[in-house]
């Protein structure tokens, strides 16, 4: 017999029931620390380095790549950068690099550069390399791919709460108003279609600028970008998600001295814990690894 | 096929209607004559998830104008047919939080953005880069749109029924939809109060210096019996251990609930369930004045 689920109020946060991921949209902060599941903790690794974004505000493509090799490094804990990048693709694969392409705040160039080079020094041919975002499902290198790397920046999302990791696979399919249900909460199912069922290798969130707010018709209001200069690193989109929403939050509290709720929340994050097993929203199972430039990191 | 459908037809007309609004030009501002238009099925095409804001409401047409001017950075209108006023209102309230930008019925300027409501349109103003005087610029574009909408409308009517005093006039949110409550007072992730396209809803601020935030929702059900449903569905789900809609919150404050006729009326975060019960009473008393 289906259990039935419980009706989370608003009360379960006053109380301090509720502590995962679902929490950090809502305007109430994180409860109390409560005990934590027995379970191992998942790694993300935070990288910044407060030059990468220049005085013209162009990014320096050779410190961004200094940063993702050291994060990768940490990651896969792997000293020589290369080696770290041979632990995660062979020279074999077909490699798809899921970028974002949202003209506002798009994946940078410089990341995506960053990325195929090394997958490229890994030994993989650049004609079984792409990265593409919108053309996805006609892309022969994506339908064929063995591996992807998911990379996109960290903002919030009108209809999802945020944009991260999770909703990149958006593009994966051909339908994507059907996920936009009781606030794109299907979403993680996506990562079940056979286009990308456990192809995915490595997730990056890049921080280097990220949209904690949202307003207007496009969702996009300059006053609320900031230039955290960082990227989020790991294997896991849930746990990177979860750390993302939590920022997100901490950026609005920084900005406006009180927190706002998100438009919508992001239980998208929580649901792909929960009922996909896509990963661990849990903020209390996630270790961050924490690397370089860290003032103002407020995670 | 040889014959317009009527409802492309009425679309067309929408179309023209539209055109109609926007200038041509605004002081040195002129179309490029690339109008885009998007209706409720195409409009994701334009702004992706953002389209569901004014989805949730009776959107019925985007216009998208483009102004251009040598040495300034290109003007982006966008006009929404709402349907109605209540509706134009609505979206316009969603979000407003900034200053009074003095145009059309109700408007909002801050980062660049005008945001303005008039009859039974909402208009975007905006540039595509920052530049110094761009402010000027599109109030002056926002004015010269409003003045062209000629038919005013009006705020929905549920607003009248909201006591006056220690209101936050700012703060009032008009709505159908549980997730537009969520955005501005998180109550639960299902929709609790039954929340739909036929609920009429408005959610608004009171406040003190001694009493801190309260807020006050009134909702508009279709019939009595919806209505007392809704608050049925509601008191099991947000105070089980409450059989009278009364409740005091784990933060120390006051949830009251009342169902009046057709309305459910809940005032939260009272500091004392009297005044979260006086909020209500005093809805009451003008809903009862207004029939």
């Amino acid at each position: 017999m289906r259990k039935k689920s419980k009706v989370i109020t608003r009360r379960d946060f006053l109380r301090g029931t509720v502590y995962t991921a679902f929490a950090t949209s809502m305007g109430l902060g994180l409860p109390n620390e409560k005990e934590v599941r027995a379970e191992e903790k998942v790694k993300v690794v935070l990288i910044r380095d407060e030059n990468v974004i220049g005085q013209q505000g162009r990014i320096d493509p050779d410190i961004l790549q200094n940063m993702l090799d050291q994060g990768v490094s940490s990651l896969v804990e792997e000293e020589n950068p290369l080696q770290a990048w041979k632990k995660l693709i062979k020279p074999t694969d077909i490699v798809g690099i899921k970028s974002n392409a949202w003209n506002p705040l798009p994946t940078p160039k410089e990341l995506e550069a960053a990325i195929e080079k090394r997958v490229l020094e890994v030994g993989v041919p650049k004609k079984n390399i792409s990265i593409d975002d919108r053309g996805v499902l006609d892309n022969k290198v994506f339908l064929s791919s063995t591996a992807l790397i998911n990379a996109r920046p960290l903002r919030t999302h009108h209809w999802a709460g945020i944009g991260g990791c999770i909703k990149n696979y958006i593009m994966f399919t051909s339908t994507p108003w059907l996920y936009h249900s009781d606030a794109c909460s299907p979403l993680a199912s996506i990562w079940n279609k056979p286009v990308v069922k456990g192809k995915t290798r490595l997730n990056i969130l890049s921080l280097i600028r990220t949209q904690f707010y949202g307003r207007g018709a496009h969702f996009f209001d300059r006053r609320y970008v900031s230039d955290y200069k960082g990227l989020l690193i790991g294997k896991d989109p849930v746990a990177l998600d979860a750390i993302g929403a939590r920022l997100l939050q901490l950026q609005r509290v920084a900005h406006f001295g009180e927190d706002r709720p998100l438009d919508t929340t992001p239980n998208h994050i929580f649901v792909a814990d929960e009922k996909y097993k896509l990963g661990v929203s849990d903020l209390r199972r996630i270790e961050v690894v924490k690397l370089g430039w860290m003032e103002g990191a407020l995670i | 096929m040889g014959t317009m459908s009527a409802s492309s037809a009425d679309k067309d007309g929408k179309k023209m209607e539209m055109k109609r609004l926007l200038p041509l030009k605004v002081g040195s501002y002129q179309s490029d004559g690339k109008d885009e238009s998007y209706d409720r099925n195409t409009t994701f095409r334009y702004m992706d998830g953002a389209a569901e804001l004014y989805r949730s409401y009776a959107f019925k047409l985007l216009m998208v104008r483009r102004y251009l001017k040598a040495g300034q950075p290109p003007i982006i209108v966008e006009v929404f047919d709402m349907g109605s006023s209540e509706d134009a209102f609505g979206v316009f309230s969603y979000e407003a939080q900034d200053e009074e930008g003095g145009v059309g019925q109700g408007s909002d300027y801050g980062g660049g953005l005008l945001r303005v409501w008039k009859g039974k349109y909402f208009f975007n103003v905006y540039a595509e880069q920052e530049a110094p005087s761009i402010k000027q610029d599109l109030l002056e574009m926002g004015k010269a749109i409003a003045k062209s909408i000629k038919i005013e409308g009006h705020k929905p009517k549920l607003m009248n029924d909201l006591p006056k005093e220690g209101l936050i006039e700012r703060s009032i949110r008009y709505f159908h939809l549980s997730h537009h409550l969520n955005h501005h007072y998180f109550l639960s992730h299902e929709n609790i109060l039954r929340l739909g396209a036929q609920t009429n809803a408005v959610l608004a601020s009171y406040s003190s210096p001694t009493e801190g935030k309260i807020f006050l929702l009134l909702i508009q059900y279709s019939t009595q019996k919806l209505a007392k449903e809704a608050l049925q569905s509601f008191v099991k789900a947000y105070m089980p251990d409450s059989s009278s809609g009364v409740i005091k919150t784990e933060n120390g404050r006051w949830a009251v609930s009342r169902v009046h006729q057709k309305y459910l009326i809940v005032s939260f975060d009272a500091p004392l369930q009297e005044r979260g019960e006086a909020l209500i009473q005093a809805t009451i008393k003008n809903l009862e004045e207004r029939k």
